[in-house]
């Protein structure tokens, strides 16, 4: 006998997190795009998605947020420093794709200078996963070695039941189990069996393709070239990306006040390395690419033992010309035979 | 009793027309709103879309825009380019939601200083009825950086 | 090299690809899924260096953009071979010609009956609100917007080396992504496009957030055709529109 959440008393679950200031958050459809945001209802929820259009990572690394304001006086420059909102919040409708990723990135953030803007919202923060039981043709946890139902970076794991009527209650942290604590009286024991999770086929072949790219003389093939012909170098894949996590500081203000920001930027960017001096170390669009698959799964786990990636496959669903991680690392594959 | 909103109004004008008129008020003696800061430009070829877009970015609640007569432009067709932009600056600020109301355009020549003075008259009251631009407001303080008027 | 389709990741995708072999001609495919303008490669830094001949699959917005480009002088149009194809009704036909000069029939055609884009109920709608209804619409919309520039990377219109946002001395739009940023940057780009767009609806589709772009550059084309009488991209001699001027140019609302 195991504890499962039926789907009806979800809203009773929200009602009673939200009366303890918990926030609650999860895969919704907001003016024509699919996101995790906060709802007031369950009804909002929309668990039939294979994945929200934009992912977790904004949940605890916005696209743009003030650091500090300041003023700049006779003496003196005065600042105020700007936190995240507080608050308790309960991410629930995860996958296991978005929540792996934040626990990918935490090891960078937390690495030379711990991130409070991340680590703040990480703390306050539970992660419900819910395993998938459909996938599209786009994901490949699997070929990050990761499956439909991963538990990494989770707080609970719910199994959709085969009676398509609730989940099944996995409950992985102390601080997943505090959250369904609280809800305690809206489980109940049961024998439902959980669905099938998705079959996700492998794509490629992850660790002959991170061989081929650790190899320093395919650093120079023309094979980056041929890939990155059609990539026109906009920030769609970094930013849909869980685990991309590259940002700017940018000031804004007049002469005498602003706010400092930090901002999603991306590797894609012309910009992204050209030098005051008008040099630019990565001045095409290749390069820029090479950067993009070399980072992720060469230099990133040479320092943090993982790939930056956990097979969303975000990147590929919306790249405007059908590019994307997979193809690439499928024919780096190729070569590496 | 409350004061009166007194709105902020950018003026962008050509230096050999507008500017000039402005001057024939000032020397005329006549009583104009204090709401308007004058910026000069050489011509209102020179004027860009940014410059309107950078006013409300600042905080202005009005934005004016105004050169010689068709014709009579000092650089000979500068204005006639500039009236282009203008036509379709003004519908796309207008699908927007940016109310065409707050963005003025006119002709002032260096000889119409009585002109100058209603035209800056009359559109400070406009505005003022029309009250402060709150939608643009909320969007500058959601940047948390201080507008600057 | 051959500018064209191929299979994309699934059936009904189409991808850009570059042929430089004959060997590979086999990889191209032509359907009514082929859908991207590709134009825009043609401006991409070298492709068109030493006089070469670059061979490109263009609908007619395409063949559109190619004028464009030619008449702002951003590349030759004796450089380019036109593959020229449309699709009415599901069925794609192919159009005769070689030369941008030879579709001039075609081109002239859409000046005449210009199908236009899909969403017409959604611009009626919009019309039909209030300034202050139309601004909290689109403040909705361009909260999503996350600044990828991925409608000016796909637009081929879109060829400045350094965009206007990408400028800070001086700063003019907020490189930020909040509501304001975002607000000013998606104003600016649709005036730098107004008489340019060819309204191919690449930024469209190219838009990770699904906000209605091609709704902002379809009421520019038509201000500028009834204000101006221009449509853009009927000849690789026509004048840019806010480029040049009629000294009877209508003005309704200059005081």
């Amino acid at each position: 006998m195991t504890k499962i959440l039926l789907i009806d008393k979800l809203d009773n679950c929200v009602e009673r997190w939200k009366a303890a200031g918990i926030t609650v958050i999860g895969p919704v459809h907001r003016a024509n795009i699919s996101v995790y945001a906060a709802v007031e209802h369950a009804s909002e929820f929309d668990f039939g998605l294979v994945l929200p259009d934009r992912s977790i990572k904004e949940l605890f690394f916005p696209q743009t947020e003030p650091m500090l304001r300041y003023a700049i006086k006779k003496d003196t420059i005065d600042t105020i420093e700007c936190m995240p909102p507080s608050g308790p919040r309960i991410i629930f409708g995860s996958r296991a794709c978005d929540a792996s990723g934040m626990a990918i990135d935490d090891p960078l953030f937390g690495w030379d200078y711990k991130d409070t803007y991340w680590f703040q919202r990480r703390n306050e923060s539970v992660i419900v996963t819910i395993a998938c039981i459909k996938a599209d043709d786009f994901c490949m946890c699997t070929s990050l070695n990761m499956e439909p139902d991963s538990t990494k970076g989770s707080d609970v794991l719910l199994r959709p039941l085969e009676n398509g009527k609730g989940w099944l209650v996995e409950e992985l942290t102390d601080r997943g189990q505090e959250a369904f604590t609280q809800i305690a009286e809206f489980l109940q024991e049961s024998a439902d069996a959980p669905a099938q999770t998705a079959v996700v086929e492998k794509k490629f072949d992850l660790e002959a393709s991170v061989a081929w790219l650790q190899k320093p003389e395919n650093f120079d093939s023309r094979f980056w070239k041929e890939i990155s012909m059609r990539c026109i170098g906009c920030a769609s894949c970094t930013y849909l990306c869980p685990t991309c996590h590259c940002f700017d500081i940018q000031d804004e203000g007049d002469t005498y006040s602003g706010v400092r920001r930090k901002n999603w930027d991306s590797c894609s960017f012309a910009l992204f390395t050209m030098h005051t001096s008008g040099h630019n170390p990565r001045s095409t669009q290749s390069a820029r690419w090479r950067q993009r698959i070399m980072h992720k799964f060469n230099y990133f786990p040479g320092k943090f033992s993982v790939n930056s990636c956990s097979g969303c496959g975000r990147c590929s669903r919306q790249c405007p010309v059908d590019m994307g991680i997979t193809e690439t690392l499928q024919e780096i594959s190729k070569l590496s035979l | 009793m409350s004061e009166p909103f007194e709105p902020k109004i950018i003026a962008f004008v050509c230096t050999y027309c507008t500017y000039a008129g402005a001057d024939l008020a000032g020397t005329s003696r006549l009583k104009y709103a204090p709401n308007v800061r004058i910026i000069r430009l050489p011509c209102t070829g020179r004027i860009s879309p940014m410059f309107i877009l950078k006013a409300l970015q600042k905080g202005a609640d009005g934005v004016l825009v105004s050169g010689c007569h068709p014709g009579d432009c000092h650089f000979t067709h500068g204005n006639y380019h500039a009236r282009r932009r203008w036509m379709v600056f003004r519908a796309l600020l207008d699908f927007i939601g940016i109310p065409p109301e707050r963005v003025k355009y006119s002709w002032i020549s260096a000889a119409e200083g009585v002109k100058f003075a209603e035209f800056i008259n009359s559109v400070t009251e406009d505005i003022r009825k029309l009250g402060p631009f709150e939608q643009y407001s909320q969007l500058i303080g959601d940047t948390q950086a201080p507008a600057s008027l | 090299m051959v500018i064209g389709y191929g299979k994309g990741t699934t059936g009904n995708r189409r991808r850009p690809i570059f042929i430089s072999s004959p060997d590979d001609v086999g990889r191209l495919v032509l359907d009514d899924s082929c859908i991207i303008n590709l134009s825009g490669y043609l401006v991409s830094e070298g492709l068109l260096s030493d006089e070469k001949r670059v061979a490109v699959f263009l609908r007619p917005e395409g063949i559109r953009a190619i004028n464009i480009l030619a008449a702002e002088s951003q590349l030759d149009a004796d450089q380019i071979v036109i593959f020229g194809f449309d699709v009415n009704d599901n069925e794609l036909r192919a159009l005769k010609g070689i030369h941008v000069e030879e579709f001039a029939d075609v081109i002239g055609s859409i000046r005449e009956n210009n199908p236009g884009f899909a969403d017409k109920e959604l611009l009626e709608k919009i019309e039909k609100m209030t300034a202050q209804e139309r601004f909290a619409f689109w403040q909705e919309e361009f909260a999503k917007c996350i600044k990828c520039y991925a409608c000016r990377q796909a637009c081929p219109m879109c060829y400045c080396r350094r965009c206007i946002v990408d400028s800070n001395q001086p700063q003019w739009v907020n490189t930020s992504s909040h509501s304001l940023g975002n607000f000013e940057w998606n104003i600016v780009r649709a005036f730098h496009l107004s008489g340019r767009c060819v309204e191919c609806g690449n930024c469209d589709r190219a838009c990770p957030v699904n906000i209605p772009l091609r709704l902002i550059n379809h009421k520019m084309a038509v201000e500028v055709l009834g204000a101006f009488d221009h449509v853009a991209g009927m000849s690789k001699t026509q004048e840019p529109v806010l480029a040049s001027f009629k000294k009877d140019d209508s003005e309704t609302f200059i005081l």
